[in-house]
């Protein structure tokens, strides 16, 4: 069954909440809702599972108006951050609760509940309180309780937020196949823009209680529809810039060769540079000379900012080690975004 | 070092107690003279000690069941509420009676029931009620902290996500969670009932005083008597305590 929210505002006293929501999530789809912290990506989920209701506008599920719903008369599966086990239930009859409260006899019930912690590779644990599993241990069960009586929807609460980096890249592949395989309308919130990008199908980025974009993963992180989400998502080089002529920008790295399609020659705009765009060493166009005033190694990629002016830095992402004072921008690197500033 | 010293300032007027309750004569001695267990026996046969230990017993299980049934919704608010005003509100509410004197509430009762328009005092169940308030925050104070601990309000949301109604809630989660600090809770509750004085002693009529106000009576009679009646109620007490202690442990072990 699809989520849909239709211009929902939910406001806390003075600050937070979200205004305006617009937002379908289809059946099978998964979206993932990230935004920085009071951005009201929480309080989007807490709107779907009912414990908030929405001041004005409508949720619906499965097309059904949820307003006076109750949470537990939602037939949602909610998966919180701290992961909310009973701990004095085993892993089985936790999973096993929620078909407990559908009035399944009990042999049914168990049978179902260890099959379903089999298929998230905890068969051997069924038996263990929660108290006796690690952290990741614990979310899938508490996923497996969540999918055991196939909810019409699933609501992740920053499920990963908890965990070590390796356990967290492993369940969101879990988290991804199980959704899969449920076809269940999931609505994951995080502020891991990573496990955003790589687990969902649309990904809402969030801003002041606003959508500022919803779009698949490519289209966010290649085509941000303005400075905010290009400034959230992923690292990113902005600069103010006027439009020289056709094809001709400039901006505080010079004059760029760039393309200016829709946009008037002498009109302002925002340069986009991503810095793994930005390629060591000289070329003929857009070539970039400067002075190191930073170079971090990560492991896997060089992260370097390249001083160009007094007050202007080019982050540059390379995976090479060797040493360099210049650089050049690709044209079809360089995006250019409305000039409005959106950021407050 | 210093705990020694503690236990000693506790314990050498226990154990004068104990010596004194089976001692046959003690007068102007620095111990008692003599072996009896006479002095148990009046007690027991005693029929004034007889009755205030009934009353003792159904004041302390009409506390119980008041502060047991007020308790835990009440902590359930002041852990899991909203606003700050009425948290706020709740908190006075639940510290109040430990803050202000008994002797204050005692006074207070009898100016208001002993008039013509409520003419309470003295009853057993007022006695039930001025208790309850005094002994609430403490049971209160417990239940709020496993609350807390335990994070009980996230394991609540997630059973309603589940389809459990509030009853069941309730039922399945909050209340096997609790068990210990509800036991624990009831123990120190029981304790302090058993051991009240300042509001017994103004409030109860003569036929429902419980068991330290009729103790006082025997401090002017034999020194033996006395002690003995005064090892029943500390045996009460330490039961109550130990219980409460033993439900701790459970609590900080779940």
């Amino acid at each position: 069954m699809s989520v849909t929210f239709d211009n929902v505002t939910y406001r806390y006293g003075s600050a937070g909440g979200v205004s305006d929501v617009t937002l379908t999530v289809a059946p099978g789809e998964l979206v993932a809702v990230i935004g920085a912290s009071g951005s009201g990506k929480t309080t989007l989920l807490r709107l779907a599972a009912g414990f908030l209701d929405s001041q004005s506008g409508r949720v619906a599920i499965g097309g059904r108006d949820m307003a006076g719903v109750a949470p537990k008369e939602r037939n949602l599966g909610v998966v919180f951050q701290s992961y909310a086990l009973f701990p004095l239930m085993s892993a089985a009859e936790n999973v096993a609760y929620p078909l407990r409260l559908r009035g399944i006899a009990r042999a049914e019930r168990m049978a179902r509940a260890r099959e379903m912690l089999g298929r998230v590779g905890l068969a051997e644990q069924a038996e263990r309180l929660p108290g006796r599993l690690s952290g990741g241990q614990q979310q899938r069960v508490a996923l497996a309780r969540a999918l055991v009586f196939r909810p019409a929807a699933l609501l992740l609460d920053e499920p990963l937020s908890a965990l070590d980096a390796a356990v967290r890249a492993e369940l969101r592949d879990l988290i991804r196949r199980m959704q899969r395989e449920s076809g269940a309308a999931t609505l994951h919130v995080t502020h891991d823009q990573e496990e955003a990008l790589s687990i969902a199908d649309r990904v809402a980025v969030m801003q002041n209680g606003r959508l500022l974009q919803v779009a698949d993963p490519h289209t966010l992180y290649d085509r941000p529809a303005n400075r905010a989400v290009a400034a959230f998502v992923g690292h990113a080089n902005l600069f103010p810039a006027t439009i020289a002529a056709p094809g001709l920008i400039r901006t505080a790295l010079g004059e760029l060769r760039a393309e200016t399609s829709g946009h008037q020659p002498g009109t302002r705009a925002v340069a986009l540079i991503r810095p793994e765009r930005v390629v060591p060493g000289a070329a003929e166009i857009n070539r970039i000379a400067g002075e190191k005033a930073a170079d971090r190694f990560l492991g896997s990629l060089r992260r370097i900012d390249l001083r160009v002016g007094p007050d202007t830095l080019l982050r540059i992402e390379t995976a090479s080690r060797a040493e360099f004072a210049e650089a050049h921008i690709p044209p079809e690197s360089i995006l250019l975004l409305p000039d409005e500033d959106t950021t407050p | 070092m210093a705990i020694a010293l503690y236990l000693t300032y506790l314990l050498i007027p226990i154990a004068l107690l104990l010596v004194g309750s089976f001692g046959a004569r003690w007068t102007n001695t620095l111990l008692p003279e003599g072996f009896t267990t006479e002095w148990y026996v009046q007690v027991a046969t005693d029929p004034s000690f007889r009755r205030a230990f009934t009353t003792s017993l159904t004041v302390a299980a009409g506390v119980a069941v008041t502060v047991l049934v007020t308790a835990t919704p009440l902590a359930w608010a002041l852990a899991t509420g909203g606003g700050t005003l009425s948290r706020f509100a709740l908190r006075l509410v639940a510290l109040l009676p430990i803050a202000v004197p008994e002797l204050v509430l005692a006074f207070g009762f009898v100016v208001v029931f002993s008039s013509d328009a409520l003419p309470f005092l003295g009853s057993t169940w007022l006695l039930v009620m001025g208790v309850s308030v005094v002994t609430l925050p403490y049971m209160v104070q417990t239940l709020v902290a496993d609350i807390r601990h335990l994070g009980l309000a996230a394991l609540e949301q997630a059973a309603e996500s589940l389809g459990a109604s509030s009853w069941r809630r309730f039922v399945d989660i909050v209340l096997p969670s609790l068990r210990h600090s509800l036991l624990a809770g009831l123990m120190t509750v029981t304790a302090l009932t058993i051991g009240e004085f300042q509001l017994a002693n103004l409030v109860s009529g003569f036929l429902s005083r419980p068991f330290p106000v009729v103790l006082l009576q025997a401090f002017y009679g034999a020194a033996g008597f006395a002690c003995a009646a005064t090892v029943i109620l500390l045996v009460l007490a330490v039961l109550a305590s130990t219980g409460a202690a033993l439900a701790a442990r459970g609590t900080s072990r779940a």
